[in-house]
């Protein structure tokens, strides 16, 4: 890397008093929660709001909001980091846990090693399904106890806390299940495949 | 970044310098082409999202995307499948 | 897709570089509006309306980089950034509360060909303004005042109070002296005793005051924050100018 110059008294206004070991490399941490959008903000009612759950072209599943509601419902407290450096930490989410997801449609074992979620605005990301079950994913439905934003990725986004937050695609309808694993929106314009915040996996070639 | 949802849209204009760094000339002015739904306009008037990420711009008639681009240490990524032409 | 390449549209559209600018003068505009007169050592000029990129490096390595509009015309020296202090804005909050002259920071530019106006592209000239969307627009305006036989140009300026009208003085007194520029403010949360001009938002019936009519066809920039340029965008559509002839500058979340 060139050597920048400093701007001399510049520093940022994110930095906080917190343990190193819950910020990842390279991150700071925010009070607020930033918003970021690769399209327009979509108008869901949950009255409308399907999740299709796929695999080789057929349904294994789908469920209304009234269907989504009635699953287990899980809360977790977590730290989410974005790859544009911000970390948030303890929020908190309420929804269905992935595994839950899987065993409502009978699902002992997933039927491939990758998800694509698929979101409104033609948004995709790709993620190993190892990195969504055993409590690692869920499909979140609130925030902080309230429904999630519209810009946030109300009515329901995924969320996979411990993958950079692009993964945690806002506005999900679909999960296909995928034998290979293929690039999402962000995975094939030049960001890591997989985005780790610990190995501060940002873009593809950074550190495995 | 913000913290409110409605100001995330900025135009096609904001993206000039990360387009530049692309192109190496400024393509604001460029008429481009929707594959979509066939409408023409400046690139400096499209909808532009994500900045922060990079650049995703969009339709203004159908929300399509037209162009995206990032700007990485390793390298620089375009991609315009959205688009049918782009004339200078 | 093809790729046909004729022409640039903008002179010294090449290969941007980061190079440093040095902070000559620090002018307060407002209370929470400071310009910053640079001088940047390879600057081949520009034209009014276009920005710059700045960014800024911490001593640990972190760095913010944030779009500002020009707001001194081409024929000036030294180069002006006017910025407005953001809540929450990190490198606003450095730009205006911590900058010295003398300091230096990174800058790449000028950027941007699309929303542009020069004396040569003719006019009437129709600005409306949110805020600080008036910085580019005031880059336009002064361009436009160094010029003789310049095109008629109105400016609608939308602001909170008094206290948040940026370059009114200098504003004022174009308007004073140029028979053939005229400017309308409204102030929309706050107006002094005595306020004689516009206390509300923008709205039609403003804008077929304060702006040339369709028929005589003006090139109109909107500049502010995404929602009143969305807004005012859709009222002039209404109001039958045509779309293309309008160029607006969202400034969004103020990048702060």
């Amino acid at each position: 890397m060139d050597k920048t110059p400093i701007s001399r008294g510049f520093r940022s206004t994110r930095q906080e008093q917190t343990p190193k070991n819950r910020v990842p490399p390279g991150q700071y941490v925010t009070t607020g929660f930033p918003v970021l959008s690769a399209g327009p903000t979509p108008r869901i009612e949950p009255e409308g709001w399907t999740l299709a759950l796929q695999f080789d072209g057929s349904l294994l599943g789908k469920w209304s909001w009234a269907e989504l509601e009635a699953l287990p419902q899980t809360t977790i407290k977590t730290d989410i980091h974005c790859v544009t450096k911000w970390s948030k930490l303890d929020t908190t989410w309420h929804g269905v846990t992935i595994d839950d997801l899987l065993k409502a449609v009978g699902l002992t074992e997933p039927a491939a090693p990758y998800i694509m979620a698929h979101c409104e605005g033609a948004y995709t990301t790709n993620i190993p399904v190892a990195d969504l079950v055993g409590g690692k994913g869920m499909i979140a439905t609130r925030y902080e106890g309230l429904p999630i934003p519209p810009e946030h990725g109300g009515p329901a986004r995924l969320l996979v806390p411990h993958l950079y937050f692009w993964k945690s695609g806002k506005w999900v309808r679909r999960l296909r299940f995928m034998k290979n694993d293929e690039r999402g929106f962000w995975e094939s314009m030049g960001y890591h495949n997989y985005g780790d915040p610990w190995k501060e996996q940002r873009y593809d070639g950074d550190g495995d | 970044m913000t913290d409110n949802g409605s100001d995330l849209v900025l135009d096609g204009n904001a993206a000039a310098g990360l387009l530049q760094e692309i192109f190496a000339s400024d393509i604001t002015t460029a008429q481009i082409e929707c594959e979509a739904c066939s409408s023409v306009g400046a690139v400096g008037s499209l909808r532009l999202y994500a900045a922060p990420m990079g650049a995703v711009l969009r339709c203004k008639q159908c929300d399509g995307i037209l162009l995206r681009a990032v700007h990485t240490p390793h390298g620089r990524w375009l991609e315009m499948t959205g688009a049918r032409h782009l004339r200078f | 897709m093809t790729v046909t390449v004729t022409e640039t549209a903008v002179p010294h559209a090449g290969r941007l570089e980061w190079q440093l600018a040095e902070v000559c003068e620090i002018v307060v505009e407002t209370y929470r509006v400071k310009s910053l007169l640079l001088r940047v050592r390879n600057w081949h000029g520009h034209q009014p309306g276009q920005h710059v990129d700045i960014r800024l490096t911490a001593e640990d390595g972190y760095q913010a980089q944030r779009s500002y509009s020009i707001a001194s015309p081409p024929e000036d020296e030294l180069l002006t950034l006017t910025v407005e202090q953001v809540e929450n804005g990190e490198v606003s909050q450095y730009l205006v509360g911590d900058v010295r002259v003398g300091d230096r920071f990174e800058l790449r530019g000028p950027v941007g060909g699309y929303f542009i106006w020069t004396t040569a592209m003719g006019g009437p000239l129709a600005l409306i303004a949110g805020g600080s969307g008036i910085v580019p627009l005031m880059a336009m305006l002064r361009h436009r005042d160094r010029v003789n036989g310049r095109p008629s140009a109105s400016l609608l300026y939308s602001s909170r109070s008094l206290e948040h009208v940026i370059y009114r003085e200098e504003l004022d007194a174009m308007a004073r002296r140029d028979s053939d520029l005229r400017v309308v403010n409204t102030l929309t949360r706050k107006q002094p005793k005595g306020w004689m001009g516009h206390r509300r938002r923008i709205d039609k019936a403003m804008l077929v005051e304060a702006c040339f009519p369709p028929v005589q066809n003006p090139k109109i920039f909107v500049c502010g924050p995404t929602p009143f340029v969305e807004d005012v965008s859709r009222l002039l559509v209404e109001l039958g100018y045509n779309p293309l002839t309008i160029k607006t500058e969202r400034f969004g979340p103020s990048g702060g």
